[in-house]
């Protein structure tokens, strides 16, 4: 030190500000205690210290300026709020990142934050969703995709047993293309087309952009757009649905309209046919992507919707997607082929049990069908062998059965025997055409009917021959033959010789001796010769036993009383005479109990003389009564 | 799509001032009015051609009642500008309009907007006063009186609206 203890402390307690921080008097001491141990002559001399002294202060300011103002520029910033915030906001991050492992810090923060967030949700929903919207759209797209998957497989499973025919060609297609089964499924029975893309930006419900497919029709699309926005508002308000609830699908007959809503832009598609689920998800896909590129043009859009090519791109991809079903090609007609993939889709949804139900019914119905045939067949086969029919036609037409063909009068009767053999009549178209056959047994019964033979006879069939037997009057005989003579060659003949004439029997004995009897007269007379009554008698007796001879064998007998004259006299009274002859004759026997209704009476006068020669002998002999007897069949 | 803007505009009235039949010759439409009772707006196109580029104005036609409170404020949202209408010949409807305009102000703020007194061709009933129209044209405001049925001013109407809005 050069310079003398003694100006040291001369200016220390030089004329300073005062200063009531430091304690003065105490800090010179200090000092001349410091100085004294240096330089010891300075022990003996006294020492006066006036508090205050600007030597001191000139000390301090030498020895602790630089900290002073350091501290008091800190103090400075500690009293200031906002300068301390922004010198605390200087080293938060470092700070933080400092004690990030320290687990307090998490813990200390946590209520803050959730109370932050909190209060964002309720001040402003959608800043939080569109913070999150990056985020949650990748999560949910994946977390879809994993269902899809889950449901690919399941619905592969389900289907792995349906050995449909169409299964077995889709799992070829499946096996061959290295694609799941129910890919190929899906892609042969989903026709659809997604027509129209808008997006719309949702706070204008201004069109951003539209593409629409080839082909596809469709109204200006900035119309459509805020009118698909309007209606989303409409029903959003009239159900009072929250801010980003809507219509996300709306059908209206063959179309599906799909709304995928965005933080800025929804994105609707207008797809014709039957889309997949799975459409949804590249539809969110796209959306999700333009939002990422485009954050703030969507934003702040204007309603300049130049500059979106990019945008426009995008969309176009969704516009590309589609199932075309195969040979689709005509246009106008992609309905057809909807309704053709969702008939597919729904025969392949019934699945392989369907298919061996069917299979079960129509072999069940083939059964049926070959059953109902075999009793048709076997009906045909009974038919066939009945006498006069004559089956020319039989089989099935149009799920009937048919027969045609030539029956006899005689012959069964068709409709009956199909009720015996349990066909419904209903079912069966039949023509018969009527005929006379030749079996034996119809030409019997033919026989029978025009001959009507009198009970004495039977007609029966013998090999091939129809024979009469019994007895019968020789007219019915006659009528037999002739009408034997008039069947047909080929056929069976009538054999009449078993047949016996009645009059060859007992009764023709007794025809014989009543035809043998004469009653006598004398002239003139026309009462009987007398003598004769014992010839009347038998007479009477032998016409009785004629008249019930007849009856018990069923024919009718007759007999003719013919009264004659000798030739003397007119011709005229000799009729006359010979007539009452007869008469009186008549009325003889029904005196003696014959049946008049048996006897004929004629008279023949002159004209049939017994004798012709013109003696007495020869006139007595002819004045007479002769008796004739005929048998016939019975009225 | 030629390179355009498009701003929405909404069409706001009392009840039978004529908003619809304004319109209707003079946009491109393809939705029936039953859209306007039943969803309770109707959405037409109106391209104006301004020398530099087109502007088409999407016009929201909302159902004109005259009770304030049951307009749906939902169907404003995002528009560039409005069109309020009212009947020259019945007063009331002016007071419509300007509650309306209040209405909108509050939930949307200053918004363009253009103020047709309707039915200019029955002047014999006319019924509003030309000093009333004279101090709101003084305060700013864009009025016209058009004609429905003669289409006088309506092109007018949405050239000075179209300006302001693709400012």
């Amino acid at each position: 030190m050069s310079t003398s203890a003694g100006d040291t402390l001369e200016w220390l307690a030089g004329p300073f500000p005062d200063d009531p921080g430091i304690d003065r008097k105490a800090l010179a001491g200090l000092l001349v205690e410091l100085a004294r141990n240096v330089e010891p002559q300075l022990r003996a001399e006294p020492t006066e210290v006036r508090p205050v002294d600007p030597r001191l202060e000139q000390l301090r300011t030498l020895l602790v300026g630089h900290e002073i103002e350091v501290l008091s520029r800190l103090s400075e910033i500690v009293d200031d709020p906002e300068q301390l915030a922004v010198a605390v906001g200087r080293v938060l991050p470092t700070a933080i990142a400092q004690v990030s492992s320290d687990a307090r810090l998490g813990e200390v923060l946590a209520p803050a934050l959730e109370k932050a967030t909190q209060s964002s949700i309720r001040s402003d929903p959608r800043t939080l969703l569109n913070i999150l919207y990056p985020l949650i759209v990748p999560a949910i797209r994946k977390s879809i995709g994993e269902t899809i998957d889950e449901t690919f497989q399941s619905f592969n499973e389900s289907l792995k047993h349906s050995l449909t025919l169409r299964g077995l060609r889709w799992r070829w297609e499946a096996w061959r293309t290295g694609t799941s089964f129910a890919e190929v499924v899906l892609k042969h029975t989903l026709v659809y087309r997604v027509e129209h893309v808008f997006l719309i930006h949702s706070h204008t419900g201004l069109l951003i952009s539209h593409v629409a497919a080839e082909n596809a029709s469709g109204q200006d699309p900035q119309l459509v757009s805020s009118m698909l926005v309007a209606i989303q508002d409409f029903v959003r308000d009239s159900f009072s649905g929250a801010e980003h609830q809507g219509l996300d699908t709306v059908r209206f007959g063959e179309f599906w309209l799909w709304s995928e809503p965005g933080p800025f832009a929804t994105l609707v598609a207008v797809i014709r046919g039957n889309p997949p689920e799975g459409l949804h998800e590249q539809l969110r896909s796209v959306l999700s992507r333009i939002h990422e590129e485009r954050p703030h043009a969507l934003e702040s859009f204007d309603g300049d919707s130049s500059g979106f090519a990019d945008v426009e791109a995008h969309l176009s991809e969704c516009v590309a997607l589609g199932q075309r079903a195969p040979r689709s090609t005509e246009r106008g007609f992609p309905w057809l082929v909807a309704v053709v993939g969702l008939l597919l889709l729904a025969l392949a949804g019934a699945g392989g049990l369907r298919w061996w139900q069917n299979q079960r019914t129509w072999e069940n119905e083939r059964q049926l069908q070959e059953a109902k045939q075999q009793i048709w067949d076997g009906y045909i086969e009974r038919l066939r062998a009945q006498p006069g029919i004559v089956i020319t036609e039989a089989g099935r037409r149009d799920g009937k059965f048919l027969v045609s063909g030539l029956r006899d009068p005689l012959a069964v009767d068709p409709q009956a025997l199909l009720s015996q053999a349990g066909i419904d009549p209903a079912s069966v178209v039949s023509h018969w055409q009527p005929y006379q056959g030749l079996d034996p047994v119809f030409v019997l019964k033919r026989l029978e009917a025009s001959l009507t033979p009198p009970p004495t006879v039977t007609l029966a069939l013998e090999g091939d021959h129809i024979v009469a037997e019994g007895s019968a009057p020789s007219t019915w005989i006659e009528r037999a033959r002739t009408a034997g003579r008039m069947l047909p060659a080929g056929g069976p003949a009538l054999d009449l010789s078993r047949l016996r004439d009645v009059n060859e029997g007992a009764i023709g004995k007794l025809s014989q001796a009543i035809r043998s009897r004469t009653i006598h007269f004398n002239v003139n007379e026309p009462l009987p010769a007398p003598g004769q009554d014992a010839i009347l008698d038998q007479l009477a007796t032998e016409l009785n036993e004629l008249a019930s001879l007849a009856s018990t064998m069923h024919v009718a007998a007759r007999v003719t009383l013919t009264g004659h004259s000798d030739d003397t006299g007119t011709g005229t009274f000799n009729l006359s005479l010979s007539l009452a002859r007869a008469e009186a004759v008549r009325a003889l026997l029904k005196k003696r109990g014959v049946d008049p209704d048996l006897l004929a009476v004629r008279g023949a006068g002159q004209l049939e003389p017994l004798q012709t020669a013109p003696s007495e002998a020869a006139r007595s002999a002819n004045r007479r009564i002769t008796f004739k007897v005929g048998i016939e069949e019975q009225r | 799509m030629t390179a355009t803007l498009q701003k929405k505009i909404c069409m706001l009235g009392g009840f039978s001032v004529g908003k619809t039949s304004l319109v209707k010759r003079y946009v491109q439409s393809i939705f029936s009015e039953t859209y306007l009772t039943t969803v309770g707006v109707k959405i037409d196109k109106k391209a104006v051609d301004l020398s530099d580029r087109i502007v088409n104005l999407i016009l929201w036609d909302l159902a004109g009642e005259d009770d304030i409170s049951s307009l749906r404020m939902s169907y404003l949202r995002g528009s560039a500008g409005y069109v309020l209408v009212a009947d020259g010949t019945r007063p009331s409807t002016l007071e419509v309009a300007l509650s309306l305009r209040r209405r909108v102000e509050v939930d949307f703020g200053p918004l363009p907007f253009v103020l047709l007194l309707n039915k200019n061709d029955l002047r014999e009933q006319w019924a509003v006063g030309e000093e009333e129209v004279e101090s709101l044209r003084r305060s700013g405001w864009w009025v016209q009186s058009t004609s429905a049925r003669t289409g006088e001013g309506v092109e007018d109407a949405f050239r000075a609206l179209a300006v302001r809005v693709a400012r």
